[in-house]
């Protein structure tokens, strides 16, 4: 079964929840890196709580991934 | 009410207890005395190493699981690199227990009482409306840790003390059982991910150690069920039987059936099988282990008590936990062999039917714990008698002392690290 | 690691789906055998209680709730025909000491429902029913309350009735149990 997959021009990222762990985490893969990640309930939650000036910060192409 | 005979004064110059044990027998009161219990607590169970759960309980980065370590309720979690840590599970504002659930997965932990929030390697991270704290990153505080962690093939260790003796240094020739037991595996390595059978057990914890490598109750104990089921296990223990009881040192002891297995020279005769019945598992042992495969088949499972709390009983491993002077808790499970889908269906099998409240063989085992609880509460005679096979002892090739298959040699390994721990100062 | 339960059988418990109550069945009868299954039971009669069973019988005590896959983890008890008979041929003996001597236990069984029907390995339907119940259990340890919820299956012979399937789940089997060597 194919995972559902969240995908625009810009990115695409496909969506499972992961029962391998002791409880259920929400696996994401970056598909055109391979990148996965696992979020957990409580990191999810604070995610939707994040305000939306941080959320944007963190887009910024300079933050994380092309630190430069 | 619990009746505690207390001995005779302490002579000068004589500790409490070196006269409490005594070469051949030890004093009814140190399973009664409820100082003796809490001084137990502080000069054992949080000092030395204690066993606490197995790495496979918690496979996953950020999984988690509750564990008891004596009376401490403690989280054993994997963080997001795959280390290990042992948390006590206690917030550091108001002192709430901070996880409820027996087991999940979560990078972090939120306290429900103030949403005071840590990481799950027991470091502070936050908490709500910090201006009351002069801002975030205030606090020095966090959730309490076992100072000591470690693991040897995946069974997961505590020690509450900062320093003391490794890990290694503790299990000593010990871990050579644990290796034999993973040896047994294919691929050279264990789970217990098979679940937890808890069985409260109103008898103090010490009659339990004494009793997992007393090769001379089975026959009695266990005869109903061997006699039904014409188990070849009570032969293992009879006077005739070649085993040997070892005192392996730092309060390990053990059963080594191997000689009896080795004349019989029949592989997994000693998991009442044939390698007919598990042929993949046979082929893939071959596969690993070439020739030295027929030779562990043969010799099978140890059977090892290793101090204070873990005991491995062939296919079965067992943690012993102290509730209270009269009480403890025993976990049980079944041995996972990785690489070994065959066998792991039959070992879960086997064990719900010998261990757990009730299990046909532990049910009987603890009812006598529960019966020698109340019988050391009698009067008379004070003592309890550990002499058993000490006229006969002798010490093996490794410098180790050994008995027959039903002597006492194992309690006496213990007794004996047991005194030093309880006379070491502080 | 350990079993994967993908390779193993449905877990009984949940295995097929619940159909329809199957026709033929009078609560108070079924009320009936359940009074007299838990006697048998309480006064130790392990002949009587054994005879209640079929041959595919199963008899489960879980831990943790409902439990886990009980072929791939560990559960109180989980005994098929075999084994029930090895336990009884054990307890025979009088020298299982967990249960000698036995114990002294009344129980009360009620708020007992009829859930539906479940398919066996005959191409019948065996009845499915649920019931609460509490125990009094006294030995010398002392006296031990249990309680929980049980789910049977019973199909009829003739007239008679058999008891195919038990599953009982005490409320505290998240926690440490005391020795249970009596029947529940």
């Amino acid at each position: 079964m194919t995972d559902p997959v969240v995908e625009s021009e810009f990115a695409s990222v496909s969506v499972r929840l992961d029962t391998d762990g002791n409880s259920v985490r929400l696996r994401l893969e970056d598909l055109r890196t391979g990148r996965v990640r696992h979020l957990d309930a409580l990191e999810l939650e604070t995610i939707i709580w994040l305000d939306d000036g941080r959320l944007t910060q963190l887009l910024d192409p300079s933050h994380e991934r092309w630190r430069g | 009410m619990t009746a505690v005979v207390q001995p005779a004064p302490v002579a000068t110059g004589q500790s409490r207890y070196s006269q409490l044990i005594r070469p051949d027998q030890v004093h009814g009161s140190l399973y009664t005395d409820p100082t003796i219990f809490a001084e137990e607590l502080q000069k054992i169970w949080h000092k030395t190493w204690v066993f606490v759960g197995h790495e496979s309980e918690v496979p996953q980065p950020n999984d988690y699981v509750r564990k008891q370590l004596a009376t401490q309720d403690v989280i054993m979690t994997r963080d997001r690199d795959g280390e290990v840590h042992l948390l006590i599970n206690r917030c550091a504002h108001r002192g709430l227990q901070v996880c409820d659930d027996a087991s999940g997965n979560s990078s972090s932990f939120r306290c429900p009482y103030h949403g005071w929030t840590y990481r799950n390697t027991g470091e502070l991270l936050g908490y709500p409306y910090n201006k009351g704290y002069g801002g975030k990153n205030k606090l020095e505080l966090g959730m309490g840790k076992v100072p000591r962690v470690a693991s040897y093939q995946g069974f997961v260790f505590g020690s509450l003390a900062a320093d003391g003796p490794s890990l290694e240094e503790h299990l000593g020739a010990a871990a050579g059982e644990i290796d034999r037991l993973v040896g047994l595996s294919p691929e050279g390595e264990v789970s217990l991910d098979a679940g937890w059978l808890r069985h409260r057990t109103r008898s103090n914890w010490k009659f339990l150690a004494e009793n997992e490598t007393d090769g001379y109750h089975p026959q009695f104990v266990h005869g109903s069920i061997f006699g039904v089921t014409g188990s070849p296990i009570g032969a293992l223990y009879s006077d005739s039987s070649t085993a040997v009881t070892r005192n392996l040192g730092n309060g390990h002891s053990e059963n080594d059936l191997r000689p009896e297995f080795r004349n019989f020279a029949e592989p997994l005769r000693w998991f009442g099988t044939t390698p007919d019945r598990v042929p993949q598992y046979v082929a893939a042992m071959q596969e690993s282990y070439g020739d030295d495969a027929e030779r562990r088949l043969i010799e099978g499972a140890p059977h090892v008590m290793i101090f204070p709390n873990l005991f491995i009983a062939e296919i079965q491993v067992f943690n012993i936990q102290p509730v209270a002077v009269g009480e403890c808790v025993q976990y049980a499970t079944a041995v996972q062999l990785a690489g070994a889908p065959e066998m792991n269906k039959r070992m879960v099998s086997q064990s719900i039917g010998s261990v757990g409240p009730a299990g046909m063989l532990l049910a009987d085992d603890t009812e006598m714990y529960e019966r020698n609880q109340r019988g050391v509460q009698m009067l008379d005679p004070e003592w309890l008698d550990v002499r058993r096979g000490l006229q006969r002892e002798s010490i093996d090739e490794n410098g180790f002392t050994i008995g027959a298959a039903t002597d006492e040699t194992g309690m006496r390994g213990f007794w004996q690290h047991y005194r030093t721990l309880m006379e070491a100062e502080d | 690691m350990g079993i994967d339960t993908a390779t193993l059988p449905e877990r009984p418990d949940v295995a097929g789906e619940l159909l329809a109550i199957p026709a033929g069945w009078d609560v108070r009868e079924v009320e009936q055998f359940l009074y007299k299954e838990a006697r048998l039971a309480d006064e130790n009669d392990y002949d009587g209680w054994e005879a209640l069973w079929t041959d595919d019988a199963l008899y489960w005590v879980p831990v943790d709730g409902e439990g886990d896959h009980p072929l791939a983890t560990v559960s109180v008890i989980y005994d098929n025909r075999n084994r029930i008979s090895t336990r009884l041929k054990q307890v025979r003996t009088g020298k299982r000491y967990a249960q000698a001597p036995p114990s002294n236990l009344r129980r009360i069984i009620g708020n007992v429902e009829l859930l539906g029907g479940r398919g066996n390995r005959d191409g019948g339907v065996d009845l499915e029913l649920g019931a609460n119940f509490v125990a009094i259990e006294s030995r010398p340890r002392g006296n031990e309350l249990w309680g929980g919820r049980t789910t049977y299956r019973l199909r009829k012979f003739g007239d008679e009735i058999r008891l195919v399937y038990k599953k009982v789940v005490l409320v505290d089997n998240e926690r440490a149990l005391p020795t249970l060597g009596f029947l529940i």
